[in-house]
């Protein structure tokens, strides 16, 4: 049977037995016809409908074929989006690190392991053999389609921690894997608060000047950067949101003559998810504060030094590190806010996990 | 210990006599330029930064309290300043030191795995301590510790093997290999956040360094200095070879064993606050070198000045070029010491 042309095999059928043969062989023609086309269409992979095209993180119009059954996630932004996509079930190997939050991921940790974040471990998929991995743009370098690929394994760039695409790529996901409703109330809860934000910013006087620090000492955030993106829809103007680079190192004596009026600064693995306790943020707060020079900046005055955890710092979760920083910046505006509230409901309503730990540190006392 | 200067002393000649003093009055000479230009590097160092507190503040911010400009000035470029004479000095003589015992042009503080070893150490706790640990403290800490374990390690393959200094090398180079792989297998380890850190913390900074950390590094780069300028003789016959050296009555196991443990000391003293800041080490000792030729007891301080000239320079024109971006001091060192090297290399034909 020619399965590649179903059409042409029908025809074929019909000019063989031709309108002299009878009715008898026409009605088996009818009666067999739709189950051949069924047998078609299932024995096909590559039969267009179950094929469908999506932009990466790297903007390449990709196709991914379908059903996905399985999938590999390399890093922790894409697993927290499948799980919440309800899709932790499909699951079938995760990236080395994830034992570190074990915790926060549960059994998910006790999966198979695909490598780490920005090396897979090729022979370790291909054991496994996932329907797709799902990687960061550039993290694992271009070797990943080009080994997988040929062994069947399907591999998809999404970034998930890029506020911009975070919505498009989600959506993406669910229909690739048939989570359509799952993202379309993710991506509903998301704009709901992105846009409680910006609502109340309309009435802002004013974007408080802000120093963002990286996980590195004076290592601040520039334009195209995370942090940059959050800043700016908080209602923030990022000090170094003007500079070329992303990541740039600045020096003491340029943060101290710019006088910020709030200074935010990235705690790395501080792991706030199995915290009790504030105090792990507070004492990077307190070295903070205590720099050399920087007593005389506005936001060590006022106090407006704000620690965050890496978890809400971008990623899938920064719009619950947007909503702490925009009630630091205009506390006039989101002072009803409550944004352990809103991060509760996101870790009980998509993650299905109970709600725990301290995430940002702030001198102001509310 | 007579150094070959002196030989040329003995012979009576008031020709040679002349010669040599001529001689020893270019090196002052050349000493002098080399103070100047030190000097000049810290006063353009402290005169510039993104404040724009310049030359004429300088004087009443640091003696006048009350002045405007008394907190930047005082707390942020002094500190700055005074870490960047540290390194720079450290690291350069550490180098002529290693050049001198291992009779080896391309040696450096590195050469013996110190590098390597401190990064090492430093790498540990930016991939194993949350944030709020003191974790600067164990970063310093640990890159001193793996300094000084790498130095031991080197010592005691000396001290059994009985072993000269292509030994001292081969061992110095598996230390480098062996601390580089555990380094980069941590770094494999590590989340996006640690990997970013420890790329940073290779580029060097002197932006972390406050007084406390100033006070320590000053004890461990300045106490060995003098006590390696007493054995800058012993180096100068080293360099005619091993067994030269102990006709000459250099006890030469014991200045290796000696040199070893001072010039790591003021390596890990150099970069533990600071990171791992490279080719200072290697090229001071060069610079000075061609500027006032191979006698260590000119050399030694000549090498201090330089480095800490080249640090200076290179950390202000890491602030000002792209300010306010700053580019890290460990690219800039390179940018800013190649051309003057390739210059100087350009004159000279003989390397040591």
């Amino acid at each position: 049977m020619n399965l590649m042309n179903p059409e042409k095999h029908v025809c074929q059928t019909f000019q063989k037995f031709g309108p002299r043969q009878g009715r008898r062989r026409q009605s088996k023609i009818v009666f067999f016809l739709p189950i051949l086309l069924i047998m078609v269409v299932f024995s096909q992979p590559a039969f267009a409908g179950n094929r469908i095209t999506v932009t990466d993180a790297l903007g390449r119009q990709v196709q991914v074929g379908l059903p996905v059954r399985t999938v590999g996630a390399m890093n922790s932004d894409a697993l927290e989006i499948l799980r919440a996509l309800d899709a932790g079930d499909m699951v079938s190997c995760v990236f080395a690190e994830i034992v570190r939050e074990r915790a926060f991921w549960g059994k998910l940790a006790d999966r198979p392991k695909l490598g780490s974040w920005r090396e897979a471990d090729f022979e370790a998929i291909a054991k496994i053999k996932p329907d797709l991995v799902i990687a960061y743009e550039r993290n694992p370098g271009p070797e990943l389609e080009k080994r997988l690929n040929p062994l069947g394994i399907q591999v998809i760039r999404l970034n998930f921690y890029k506020i911009k695409t975070l919505n498009r790529e989600i959506r993406d996901l669910g229909r690739i894997l048939g989570r359509e409703k799952q993202a379309a109330e993710l991506c509903g809860w998301y704009d709901r608060q992105l846009g409680r934000v910006a609502g109340r910013l309309k009435t802002a006087k004013h974007r408080p000047s802000v120093y963002i620090e990286s996980y590195s000492d004076y290592h601040s955030t520039g334009p195209s950067s995370g942090a940059d993106e959050m800043c700016a829809l908080a209602g923030g103007r990022n000090l170094a949101g003007n500079f070329s680079i992303p990541y740039p190192e600045v020096s003491p004596e340029w943060v101290v003559s710019q006088n910020p009026r709030i200074i935010v600064k990235a705690a790395s693995w501080a792991n706030g998810y199995e915290k009790s306790g504030a105090d792990h943020l507070g004492r990077v707060r307190d070295k903070i504060m205590a720099r050399p020079a920087f007593p005389g900046i506005a936001a060590v005055k006022s106090g407006r030094v704000m620690v965050m955890d890496s978890s809400v710092w971008t990623g899938p979760r920064a719009v619950v590190g947007i909503l702490y920083l925009a009630r630091l910046f205009h506390p006039d505006l989101f002072g009803d806010i409550d944004p352990e509230k809103v991060h509760r409901d996101y870790i009980e309503l998509f993650q299905k996990v109970p709600y725990g730990g301290v995430f940002a540190v702030e001198g102001v006392k509310r | 210990m007579k150094t070959p200067e002196f030989h040329i002393n003995t012979n009576g000649h008031g020709a040679a006599f002349a010669e040599y003093r001529h001689l020893v009055r270019k090196k002052w000479l050349a000493m002098a330029g080399i103070i100047a230009v030190f000097a000049a590097a810290a006063i353009g160092s402290l005169a510039s930064g993104a404040s724009g507190v310049g030359l004429a503040d300088l004087i009443p911010a640091i003696l006048n309290p009350g002045h405007p400009a008394h907190g930047i000035v005082v707390s942020l470029r002094l500190p700055r300043v005074a870490m960047a004479v540290l390194t720079g000095s450290g690291l350069a003589f550490s180098g002529v030191v290693f050049q001198a015992i291992l009779r080896n042009p391309l040696a450096s503080p590195y050469t013996l795995g110190m590098g390597s070893a401190a990064g090492f150490g430093a790498v540990l706790p930016i991939i194993f301590l949350p944030a709020a640990f003191a974790r600067d403290l164990w970063i310093a800490g640990g890159a001193f510790a793996f300094t000084m374990i790498s130095a031991v390690v080197i010592l005691a393959v000396t001290r059994l093997k009985n072993a000269g200094s292509e030994t001292m090398i081969l061992c110095g180079i598996a230390l480098m290999f062996l601390f580089s792989s555990l380094t980069s297998f941590f770094q494999y380890m590590g989340a996006m956040e640690q990997v970013s850190e420890i790329v940073f913390w290779f580029f060097g900074s002197l932006s972390k360094a406050g007084w406390n950390e100033i006070a320590l590094a000053a004890v461990m780069v300045l106490g060995p200095f003098p006590l390696i300028l007493r054995l800058a003789p012993d180096f100068n016959l080293i360099l005619t070879g091993d067994d030269a050296a102990k006709g000459l009555g250099v006890n030469v196991p014991r200045l290796r064993m000696e040199a070893v443990i001072l010039a790591s000391l003021a390596t890990a003293g150099s970069i533990c606050f600071t990171g791992v800041i490279g080719f200072v080490g290697l090229v001071a000792p060069h610079i000075a070198r061609m500027l006032l030729g191979a006698d260590h007891r000119f050399l030694l301080p000549a090498s201090a000045l330089c480095g800490a000239a080249l640090v200076l320079i290179a950390d202000t024109l890491g602030r000002t070029v792209w300010a306010p971006q700053v580019i890290p001091l460990g690219i800039v060192t390179a940018f800013t010491g190649v051309p003057f090297f390739f210059y100087l290399l350009m004159r000279r034909k003989e390397m040591m």
